[in-house]
Formats: structure tokens, sequence, C-alpha cells
């Protein structure tokens, strides 16, 4: 299998703060990468140093063959377009929703490639096959749905584009167990091609589903995970 | 209320609400106060009047004294002042936003660098062209209709009837295209528009653009009233920029309510006896001081709050 992401020696942090040190990490095409950790030990900042929205960063990330890292900071988000539009698909933590669109025009807005923007329409069909909750909810505002509703259009928007890899930040944070089981749910029985990394507090959710599963601890990988309380 | 003064009062709104609409879209998309707004509506005047006096001889051999010359000087006017509105929208992009944007205290310096472009235009504007007032072609022409005993000017009624024209192209655009999808992802959520693949330094040139010829159409429409001159942007960049900020500076439906209750206040305190046109401009800064002191966030808080 064809390396997909290839991370050699990262570290990143906000300001002067340093929150990873010296990250190793590779995702193959068609791997789902199970990232746990506690709250606090560097998971959102990794996800956050692919798609350079960290301050700083060192080191090297290998991106479906280009160098996307930097040892020069750019300034947070200044190049998370272009890395967006190179295929990685994102569903960060908290959703960054856009709180006065409708659900149709928030899932429109993932429609960033031509492509993607002409067959918008059946794209959005296949978001509402996915979650049938969101169906007859389309033409509600977004800032007016619940929590585990909000996480649905969140990954549905990161699904309008065809993308390699797909990051997806803690999918089941805030949500009533019943409701991120069935987000968890949709997101394993997804038809996707490239690779997925899901960072996750709660191991159960990944057990069994992922096909590896790598440990963060204080800013370092961990290959076990024994210092996250498999509940 | 007579039909006339509510003529009067939609004539004034009209132009308030251009300028203050691409303030409003400006400061929530791109993060810029447009200090530069003003020069841009005094440049966009220029040009119409540079061009349309260039032009009219040629059409008028061209076209002699017909409807078809009024028609093509009318496009001329307006096509150029709206083209030199979105060329300042490029310059204001160069200077005041691609050099700073990811700097620290973007919004500040922004507001600095185009403060300084609109008083250095305007002093450019007078160096070369003197102080004098320059007055452009009717391109309405000369008339009034008579409605039930009130009297509407042509240039009256053509400044409504255009700046809705453009004022609904603006909010189709808005909410139809791709492009203006962007602009309301990024008024919304700036790291959700990243994570979207929607690029701050890419989308802000069409709005700058946009915004500029906004202003332009301002100037065009105005001008049928008023005379250019070099200074004449610095009254309705105030009257946009409060206008914005009453609107709940980001809101665009916000900044529409805002110039249409500052037109009919306006229009209102001029004829009111014991008050009359010289406390036009204190009742109006009255009227917004008051608001804001009672909503902070302006309209557009209170839309959103009847929303919720």
């Amino acid at each position: 299998m064809p390396e997909l992401l290839q991370i050699n020696q990262l570290s990143a942090g906000y300001g002067p703060l340093r929150v990873l040190h010296e990250i190793d990490l590779t995702a193959h095409t068609g791997e789902r990468i199970g990232l746990v950790g506690l709250n606090g030990h560097g998971k959102t900042t990794l996800i956050r140093a692919i798609t350079h929205m960290t301050g700083w960063q060192q080191g090297s990330i290998r991106f479906d063959g280009t160098e996307i890292g930097g040892s020069r900071s750019l300034g947070s988000g200044r190049r998370t377009p272009r890395l967006i539009k190179m295929g990685i698909a994102v569903a960060p933590q908290g959703d960054a929703i856009f709180p006065g669109l409708s659900v149709r025009k928030h899932l429109e807005c993932g429609a960033h490639t031509k492509l993607a923007w002409r067959e918008r329409r059946q794209r959005m069909e296949q978001i509402f096959d996915i979650f049938p909750a969101l169906k007859p909810l389309q033409h509600n505002l977004v800032g007016k749905l619940s929590g585990g509703e909000r996480r649905m259009v969140s990954i549905g928007r990161m699904l309008m584009s065809d993308a390699k890899l797909y990051l997806i930040d803690e999918p089941s944070l805030g949500l009533a167990p019943k409701i991120s089981k069935r987000v968890m749910e949709a997101l394993w029985a997804l038809p996707v091609e490239g690779a997925m990394i899901i960072a996750e507090q709660n191991v159960s959710l990944l057990a069994g589903r992922a096909d590896r599963i790598v440990g963060m601890h204080a800013g370092r990988m961990r290959g076990d995970v024994g210092h996250v309380e498999l509940a | 209320m007579d039909l006339g003064l509510v003529v009067y009062a939609l004539n004034l709104a009209a132009i308030y609400a251009l300028m203050a609409i691409g303030i409003s879209i400006l400061w929530s998309s791109v993060g810029m106060i447009n200090m530069a707004h003003g020069a841009t509506f005094a440049v966009a005047g220029y040009t119409a009047w540079l061009v349309t006096g260039a032009l009219k001889p040629m059409i008028a051999a061209t076209f002699g004294k017909t409807a078809l010359a009024s028609a093509v000087m009318a496009g001329a006017l307006v096509g150029s002042a709206l083209l030199a509105g979105a060329v300042c929208g490029i310059i204001i992009y160069a200077l005041a936003f691609l050099p700073i944007h990811d700097k620290p205290n973007y919004p500040v310096r922004a507001l600095i660098i185009t403060l300084a472009l609109n008083i250095g235009t305007v002093q450019a504007l007078l160096y070369f062209f003197g102080p004098r007032n320059q007055g452009l072609p009717k391109i309405f022409g000369f008339g009034r209709w008579e409605i039930w005993g009130a009297k509407i000017r042509y240039d009256q009624a053509g400044t409504i009837i255009g700046a809705a024209l453009i004022m609904s192209l603006t909010l189709a655009w808005l909410r139809y295209s791709r492009r203006g999808l962007e602009v309301r992802a990024m008024m919304q959520n700036a790291e959700g528009a990243a994570y979207s693949g929607i690029s701050r330094q890419v989308t802000a040139l069409p709005v700058l653009m946009l915004t500029g010829a906004l202003a332009g159409m301002a100037a065009a429409l105005l001008s049928q009233t008023i005379f250019v001159s070099p200074t004449a942007g610095v009254v309705p960049l105030v009257k946009g920029l409060t206008i914005a900020l009453l609107g709940g500076l980001g809101s665009v439906p916000g900044a529409m309510i805002g110039a249409l209750l500052i037109g009919f206040l306006e229009a209102i305190v001029g004829v009111v006896p014991f008050l009359g046109q010289r406390y036009v401009m204190s009742a109006t800064f009255g009227f917004i001081i008051l608001v804001l002191i009672i909503r902070p966030r302006g309209i557009g808080g209170l839309l959103d709050d009847t929303r919720e």
C-alpha cells in the first residue's frame, strides 16, 4: 500500500509553547487510524499541525509525495485552504460551523472543487443517506441544531469533496453515548477510499474497528494505549 | 407625510445603503474598516467626469441628440464609475490587505493604511483638479413626474431604482454564487472557512472589488444630484460608516434598515418646524448614539434576537 501521509520528527506549538515533540506517524491509503490520548496530550494539535493551523512547526510532513510541512511559520491558517484543496478533509474539534447558514448552504461550503460544486445536489443526497436525521432539517439554520446534528453537519461538510486523507477530531466529544455511537457507526461505514485518522478519547469507540490504534502522551507518540483508561 | 418627502428620504437611503453595505461586508469578511471608501467614492466620481467629458463630442457626433445618445452617456458614466471603484478596490487589496493581513493587529493596521490612502488620494485630487466642483452630465435628464400632487424628479427616481437594482444584484450574488457563499462563510467562522478550502487571500480580492464598485455606483448616482469634488467622499464615508455601525457592523440587512431609518430621519428633521436642515447632522448622530447605547450590537443584533 502506498504511503499517503508520512510525518517525520514533527514538533509544533503555539507561541513559545511546544506541544508536540518529534512525532513520527505514517498513514497508508485505505487505512483507518485511531489516535487516542487524554485531553491536552496533543491529539488536536497534531491534526492542526498537519493542516497548518498551529502557530509554528518543525520537521517534515509528506502528503501524497509532496512536502507540506515547513520549518518556517507562515501564520496560522494561511496555508490551510491550499492543503484542503490538495485533498485533506477535516472535521475539526468544536465543528467550526457557520451558525447563520442553513444545513444545505453549509454542506455546499464543503464542495470546494469544481466537480463537487457541479454535483453538489447528488452529493448532498448521499450525505442525507448517511445521516437521515439531517434530511428534514436541511433548511434550518445550523446555529439552532443540537450538538449531535452539528457534528453530523460538520462531518457531512468534510465529505462533500473527494479527499485522500480525512482527519476527524473527537467525533464523540460532548455527545450523548447513544448519539456518539451512531456518529461513529456512520464514520466506520463511510465508503471512503483514502486514509482516515480519527482522534478520540474513548478507546471503546475505536476498538475492533480501527486498523491501527496509536496513543499520544504528553505530546509524544506511544505505540501502546495503556495510559488511556479502557472505558 | 407627503409622497415627495418619502421619495427624498428613499433617495438619501439609497446612497447611504450603497456605502454602508460595502463597509459592512468588508468588515465582516475581510476584517478591514475601509477608511479609503470615501477616496474610492471621489476617484470614481472624477473618473466618470473625465470619461464622460472625453466621450461627449464623440457621442454627440455619432448619435446626435437622440435618446440613444443619453443611454450611451449613462452607460459610460455608470460603467466608468463602477470600473474605477473596482480598480480602487484592487489598489486597496495590494496596499492595505496583502502585505499585512496575517500580521498581529491587522484591523488597526488596515485602518491606519486606508486612512492614509484616503487623505493622500483627496490631496492628490485637489492637486490635479483643484477644489472646484465639477458637474456631470445628467443621465436621467431634467424633469419631473407629478403623482398625486407630489413632484418626483427623474434623478431621484433613477437613484432609487439604480441603487435598488445594484443592491439586489449584490444580494443575489452573495446568496447564489460559490464566491458569495465563501464570503458569507468567512463572515461567520474564519476557521471553518479555512477548513472548507476557502482562502482569505483569494476571496478578499473580489470582495474589495465589489465594495469599491458599490462606492463607485453611489458616486455615479449622487453625481446626479450634487457636484463632484475632491472632498465629496467625506460625508458619504462618515454616513456609511456610522450607518454600518448602526446596522450592527457585518449585517447586510441591518445596514439596509439603518440606511432607511437615517434617510427618513434626515428627511423628516429637515422639514419639521423649529428644526430644519441645520439640525439634520446632530439629529442623525444623536439617534445613532442613542441606538448604540440601548442596543450595542445595532440593528443586526436585534434581527438575530428576533430570529432566535
